[in-house]
């Protein structure tokens, strides 16, 4: 066996699924996809078993989620999610990696922003009503939004809206936010694809940029920013020692009284990573409640919900077209008018998967931005 | 017009650090090309020509990667309006050159450097005034080329 492989089984302790399987009960990639039995129990006995050729041959290999619904469940405690991001590194020094469906759009322009050099011109979103400033306390990391704005404008999905409602809600709050020109993608990405070297380069400028600029604490509208920005910066980078919130953390801890009677039935969808990786769940039900929102919830809900069934832009195709549809005809189900959620990407995933012209209605629901409605909410009513 | 001089030759040879890519589709634009070459035209040799079947095959991934490869520009040329012939591939290259040209703003690249053009077939002087213009373009200079 590989020295690699032994140390990655060690220190995920990934052992225990010799004698188990149960996650399979619930992993969307299991009882998705067809082309292969695939489940975490079967990836390990390969990996146990040394062969390290089968282990990067598995069907869930690459298509792994990394959402954590197995963590959730498993009696061992075993890192399973976290056992793939190692391996996956293994795996990208044989020159292996995951079939990304938009030609590695994302990764590249990642790849692009990891060139210290390279002047972006990414705040052309910063319209003349939002207030920022250069000294707040505060950064607001706005992530990739502008770069999903354009490039998933055909499915009409929010992306500087996002941006644009975030800085609307802090000024709201009384806060002009520091919004940095030099920000980099956070690499979340290519930690969770094995790609470390870009990871670790995206990192080191995004920390060094927030240390200069003076702020105590960023605030992200994006789920895989903030764990990245929380958890990994710190764990494989540098400990930065800033405060790391999403938005819906942050709002969740103000006196936030929206104080409108909306009344509108909405589902939420809990990311992944604000979910299960950060356990964040009460925070945007709270806010929901505020406003006024009559939340319904899906049946699979808070640690046990259903992933947006595509991470990293990596292995789309029908197995994560299955895992949406079924969410979505769950988040149907409940007769709310929009489904809610924290997250660009399941929003992207969703609406990408809404654009199936024969489930049409069966899948047709409003997917907003928790964001974006706040803001809404908080102009309507001062 | 440019003649196959050592001057120019050399010309090329100075500027080879900077990396061109045409990406031609199959009919008309690289049409132009082959004919710049039967007719002995030259151009730019810092000019990576890339064929596709069509211009709207090409992904905006494939765009952003030869940026990301160290491109100092990117061309794509395709059939004029109305004589794509897969009918709707060069309406598909519109669609796809927009969408790029934002990507590549937002990432900081000038605007000269990267651009959409139409070649007629077996228009091989066409085809090096385009690519020399873009070519200036990119180093700055006024089209000087007369
Ligand atoms: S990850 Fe946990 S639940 Fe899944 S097979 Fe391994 S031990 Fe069992
Ligand atoms: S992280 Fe999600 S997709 Fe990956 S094995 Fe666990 S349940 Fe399946």
């Amino acid at each position: 066996m590989m020295p690699e492989m032994k140390e990655f089984i060690d220190q995920n302790r990934v052992w225990y699924c010799l004698d188990c399987g149960k996650c399979g009960a619930v992993c969307p990639i299991t009882r998705y996809e067809r082309r292969d039995f695939a489940s975490p129990r079967l990836l390990i006995e390969k990996a146990i078993h040394g062969h390290t050729d089968d282990v990067m041959d598995d069907a869930l290999f690459w298509s792994c989620l990394t959402c954590k619904r197995c963590s959730e469940l498993c009696p061992s405690d075993v890192y399973f999610s976290e056992f793939l991001r190692d391996t996956r590194t293994l795996a990208r020094s044989f020159d292996c990696s995951g079939d990304c469906t938009h030609s590695e759009m994302v990764q590249t322009w990642g790849k692009i922003m990891s060139d210290a050099d390279q002047k972006q011109n990414r705040l052309n979103w910063l319209t003349d009503d939002l207030q920022v400033s250069e000294d707040s306390d505060t950064v607001y990391f706005v992530g990739c939004l502008p770069y999903y704005d354009t490039a998933f404008k055909k499915m009409d999905v929010e992306g500087v809206e996002i941006a644009q409602a975030a800085v609307r809600i802090l000024n709201h709050l009384g806060i002009e936010p520091q919004v940095l020109a030099d920000e980099r993608c956070c690499g979340h990405d290519q930690l969770w694809e094995g790609d470390q070297e870009t990871f670790r380069t995206l990192g080191q400028i995004n920390i060094e940029n927030l240390k200069e600029s003076g702020a105590k604490k960023i605030i992200t509208t994006c789920p895989e920013c903030a764990r990245t920005l929380k958890i990994d910066y710190p764990q494989f980078i540098e400990n930065h020692g800033l405060e790391v919130l999403h938005l819906v953390e942050f709002l969740a801890a103000q006196e936030f009284n929206g104080d409108t009677h909306l009344k509108a039935a909405v589902t939420y969808q809990d990311a992944c990573n604000l979910g299960r990786h950060l356990g964040v769940y009460d925070a945007p039900r709270q806010i929901m409640d505020d406003l006024g929102f009559e939340l319904v919830e899906m049946s699979r809900t808070r640690n046990a919900a259903l992933c947006c069934g595509t991470s990293c832009w990596t292995a789309c195709g029908q197995v994560s077209k299955s895992i949406q549809v079924e969410r979505l005809k769950e988040a149907k189900a409940t007769g709310a008018e929009t489904l809610v959620t924290s997250c660009i990407k399941c929003q992207i995933h969703f609406k990408c998967a809404q654009n199936d012209p024969i489930l049409g209605d069966e899948i047709d629901i409003e997917i907003r931005d928790l964001t974006t409605l706040i803001a809404d909410s908080l102009m309507e009513h001062g | 017009m440019t003649t196959l001089h050592p001057d120019n030759i050399m010309e090329g040879k100075l500027q080879s650090s900077s990396k061109v890519i045409v990406i031609t589709c199959n009919w008309n634009a690289y049409s132009g090309l082959e004919t710049a070459g039967t007719e002995r035209l030259t151009y730019s040799s810092s000019v990576h020509p890339i064929k596709v079947m069509c211009l709207g095959q090409i992904s905006p991934g494939i765009i952003l990667k030869a940026f990301e490869k160290g491109a100092n520009g990117v061309l794509m040329l395709g059939c004029p309006p109305g004589e794509c012939q897969f009918e709707f591939g060069n309406r598909r290259a519109e669609e796809i050159y927009k969408e790029v040209k934002e990507l590549v703003a937002l990432l900081g690249y000038r605007e000269e450097q990267f651009k959409l053009d139409w070649i007629a077939a077996r228009e091989g002087q066409t085809f090096v005034d385009v690519v020399g213009n873009f070519v200036d373009g990119l180093n700055g200079s006024a089209n000087n080329d007369a």
